[in-house]
């Protein structure tokens, strides 16, 4: 499709999509390197995208179902069988007036996504389709600062001055998941005199280059930020101009108040960090030109709102808001919309919180953009999911509560129906979650089709967007989900679909930039100026209604969240006797999100370059105690699964905790089938504990207490 | 002789093992169609050390390609006289016509780095990517390197720039053409 040599495009092995270089030699993509043009590194998952690219398990034909869902039995047929039957099946709740009973999990390339026009024609809703959202965070960072709602904007690490602190708060930032130059930067700080400090139960590879590891409790994480505010306001210690310019009148108050008990020796007792070091850090971080916190995943601490919410009172007082080394808040990149603009989906707190079933009432507050996918078990039983579409995300493994998602969409209603009445999934290869659709369609990779992308994480290198193109053929009829839905739009509804297909879309868009996807092909596929501009706010204030920075939220008053709370997430505090340990689910570099892309590829999974089980991890003083050895198979109960399942002993991790990797546990691929064990096998369900769920956040748990026996 | 070599930064590796997997991809010596996890030959190879106890634990990363050494045990151990230590770059490399596939140099390299291709029965290893040096490149591990754990040059000279950086050269690792720099302590505001 190309000339042979090195061309820019952009990885998709997993949601970072960094800026690579992918040599082609004969009509094959033979290697991938990062794109110097943008920070100039890629991660072992894009080199090993070639190995995807080639797979003997790629999808060349669209599949139909023919056994039950979850047999995984299909037949092939064309594409204009399967183009009827999504129509059909489209249209007959469309015209029940139902279309928001349709949810789309797909990864929203930002506005850019022709899926998420096609969805707003329809009226349904998005989920982002990532197993674990940062909810909690995007949620406080609009609710205090206005800022753009989007993923995950780290620091821009690059710009850690000197003496700055680079604080890592549950967050694997060496496993990829904001960009692969992230380690680099990091690295690159440390040596201009940057100090690294990770909080986290797991000694994860961040850890290993800390200039401090902060082990602590599980969910501890907004009780060690209260215990901090607590010292660095009664010590004076805050950013008292940034204070009193910017932060709205009467809320620092507000938070000094909630704070008075908030002892650093209260929070210890919280989070069992010993008050001493939370004051050392306190008094570090109020001290240092710049702090910049990233925290959100790979482990997930709980109560993610609390937490969201307690650092960005703590960025706030400190006075880390878009400077260099803390924490940006972008700008939107000039795109143009593409006229008609569909009108999309009833807000979704408007619709009553329609995921939540028989927990409708107590999710009244809730607050996110998009619908979480563990809303989706509930949602079918109680009638309002009707038809489900799946791109790029893999809910039947990768979710909390998988178990009873494969459940609920095996359901059937008195006629035997499938109360769930449609469910598609179009992905490269077979999946946990194809074995259960009524219709599987073969996407292309990244090296098969074009995609314009605008992420707001790319803040990191300046606003700014770049082109995915093809660069070889895809095999058989592979179609990308793109095109599916640009062609379903055009049956359904025309007047939003006006233009002939994805590069059109595109060229609409680039429009804002004075560019089309050819003009841009030829500047190398990047339009940036490399600009973040910093404390934007001294010119227009922040994006909150008064512009100024509202530590307190009054909306949340009648649920006490005011303010954020400093308790342990309430599944981590019960039960404590019966199941002792916390079972944290952890990722690291290779498999990142558990799509077949990376769980089902050979070098991601090869013991010499990937990750190939995932044995729990245990602290050998408590293995000691229980009597296990090294390599011995253990038992490991929650209060609603059970995995038998091989530990290996380290000291990288709390006494108190049992880790699991997460990503494993497939039944299906040639790679991924039969390897390791799913942690999610252990995890309350979103079926029958919403009781425990973060009801404003809407953040999933990923952790819970277990019991290890031998 | 003028040796060419690498040097491993130990206080920036973190064993991600992006390196691996482009070495691969750049030699070719992955049949992506059909592989299956640990049956992929690979040139370099990440090792670790855990070191203490919770929580004053440290871990260390480093990579372990051919080391390229001067009196290469390979060369000898090769009756068929396939393996060379190429008098302008002190590259160890292995002449594929002339393996006549006994694996003597498997057993006789103290590092463990070379495969064998069972297929063509050929031994074959890191040639410190001679086709790129050669040519004005770097080898693909340390362009690639997520961190910049590896750098390259004359080997002279990667031990002069250590010097000059402060840092101490392990000489247990290798003692041979690759450069490994000892890692300045971490976790050290742990338990002050
Ligand atoms: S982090 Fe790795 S897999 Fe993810 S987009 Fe970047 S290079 Fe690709
Ligand atoms: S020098 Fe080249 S051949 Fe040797 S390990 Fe590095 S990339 Fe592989
Ligand atoms: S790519 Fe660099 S950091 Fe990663 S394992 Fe290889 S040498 Fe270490």
């Amino acid at each position: 499709m190309v000339q042979d040599g090195w061309h820019p495009t952009v990885c998709y092995q997993c949601k970072a999509e960094c800026a690579i270089l992918a040599k082609v030699q004969d009509g094959r993509v033979t290697e991938v390197k990062g794109n110097p043009k943008y920070g100039g590194k890629a991660c072992v998952k894009g080199m090993a995208g070639v190995t995807l690219q080639y797979a003997k398990d790629r999808l060349t034909k669209p599949l139909k179902r023919v056994g039950e869902r979850g047999e995984g039995r299909f037949e092939e047929i064309s594409w204009n069988e399967a183009f009827d039957i999504i129509e059909e099946k489209l249209r007959s709740l469309y015209d029940r007036g139902e279309g928001h009973k349709l949810t789309y999990s797909f990864f929203p390339h930002s506005l850019t996504d022709p899926k998420w026009h096609f969805l707003n024609a329809y009226g349904g809703y998005i989920n982002t389709g990532l197993p674990h959202c940062d909810s909690g965070k995007i949620v406080s960072e609009i609710k205090c600062w206005g800022g753009i709602p989007n993923h995950h904007i780290p620091p821009a690490w690059f710009t850690m001055p000197k003496d700055g602190i680079i604080l890592l708060v549950g967050r694997h930032a060496f496993g990829c998941l904001d960009d692969a130059c992230v380690p680099r930067d990091i690295m690159e700080a440390m040596d201009r005199g940057a100090k690294l400090i990770v909080v986290d139960p797991i000694f994860s590879p961040d850890a290993a280059k800390a200039d401090w590891w902060i082990p602590i409790r599980p969910s501890g994480d907004t009780a060690l930020f209260l215990g901090m505010i607590h010292h660095i306001i009664e010590n004076d210690l805050y950013d008292k101009k940034f204070v009193e310019e910017w932060v709205r009148e009467g809320d620092f108050d507000k938070v000094k108040a909630h704070v008075k008990d908030m002892t650093p020796e209260a929070m210890s007792a919280i989070c069992d960090v010993p008050a001493d070091d939370i004051r050392r850090l306190a008094v570090m971080c109020a001290e240092a030109p710049a702090v910049g916190v990233d925290g959100f995943k790979s482990i997930m601490l709980g109560q993610a709102l609390d937490f969201g919410h307690a650092w960005s009172i703590f960025l706030a007082i400190t006075g880390n808001l878009d400077n260099p080394g803390g924490q940006p808040i972008p700008e939107l990149t000039p795109l143009s919309p593409v006229e008609p603009q569909p009108p999309g989906p009833p807000p979704l707190n408007e619709m009553g919180f329609h995921r939540t079933g028989p927990n409708r009432d107590a999710f009244r507050n809730y607050s996110f953009i998009m619908e979480p996918t563990w809303y989706e078990a509930q949602a079918i039983k109680d009638g309002s999911l009707k038809i489900l579409l799946v791109t790029e995300a893999n809910p039947a493994l990768t979710e909390m509560g998988s178990k009873e998602w494969q459940k609920a969409v095996c359901m059937k209603d008195a006629n035997g129906e499938y109360m769930l009445e449609f469910l598609l999934n179009t992905d490269i290869m077979l999946s946990e979650t194809a074995k259960y659709a009524d219709l599987v369609l073969p996407d292309q990779t990244h090296f098969e089709r074009y995609e314009l992308l605008y992420m707001p994480w790319w803040y990191n290198f300046g606003h700014g967007v770049l082109l995915r193109q093809p660069l070889v053929k895809a095999p058989g009829e592979a179609m990308h989900s793109n095109l599916v839905f640009i062609e379903i739009g055009k049956r359904m509804f025309p007047e939003y679909f006006q233009f002939k297909d994805d590069v059109e879309y595109y060229d609409i868009q680039l429009k804002g930039l004075g560019l089309s996807v050819e003009k841009l092909k030829a500047m190398g596929g990047k339009w940036s100026p490399g600009t973040m501009g910093f404390r934007k706010y001294r010119d227009g204030g922040f994006g909150t209604p008064s512009g100024t920075v509202h530590l307190y939220w009054e909306d949340l008053e009648e649920v006490g969240q005011q303010l954020p709370r400093a308790i342990l997430a309430p599944e981590y505090d019960a039960d404590v006797e019966e199941y002792p340990f916390i079972m944290i689910s952890y990722r690291r570099i290779h498999i990142n999100g558990t799509g077949p892309w990376s769980s089902n590829n050979a070098q991601l999974r090869d013991p010499a370059s990937g990750q190939s089980t995932n044995p729990a991890i245990l602290n050998p003083a408590a293995a000691a105690k229980l009597g296990i050895g090294d390599g011995d198979t253990v038992t490991i109960k929650s209060r609603t699964g059970e995995l038998r399942m091989p530990v290996r002993l380290t000291e990288h991790i709390r006494p108190d905790c049992v880790g699991i990797m997460h990503g494993f546990g497939a039944t299906v691929g040639r790679v991924a089938a039969g390897a390791g064990h799913c942690d999610n096998e252990l995890i309350p369900d979103a079926g029958s504990h919403l009781e425990w769920q973060d009801l404003i956040g809407g953040e999933a748990h990923v952790s819970t207490r277990v019991r290890i026996t031998r | 002789m003028h040796q060419l070599g690498l040097m491993i930064d130990m206080n920036k590796c973190i064993g991600c093992k992006t390196c691996v997997v482009a070495c691969r991809n750049h030699h070719g010596i992955v049949d992506h169609e059909n592989c299956m996890p640990g049956e992929i030959p690979f040139y370099i190879r990440v090792e670790s050390l855990t070191e203490g106890t919770y929580p004053l634990v440290s871990e260390h990363c480093w990579v372990v390609p051919c080391q390229h050494c001067k009196n290469a045990q390979c060369v000898k151990a090769c009756a068929s006289e396939a393996i060379v230590k190429d008098p302008q770059t002190g590259i160890v490399r292995i002449d594929a016509d002339k393996c006549a596939g006994s694996k003597a140099c498997i057993e006789a390299c103290p590092y463990n780095v070379i495969q064998f291709d069972a297929v063509r029965n050929k031994a074959h290893k890191c040639d410190l990517c001679h086709d790129r040096v050669v040519a004005g490149e770097i080898p693909v591990c340390a362009e690639v390197c997520m961190t910049d754990a590896i750098s390259f040059g004359e080997v002279e000279m990667l031990r002069q720039t250590a010097l000059d950086q402060g840092r101490e050269i392990d000489r247990k690792k290798s003692a041979m053409s690759i450069v490994y720099l000892k890692p300045t302590p971490k976790n050290t505001l742990a338990g002050v």
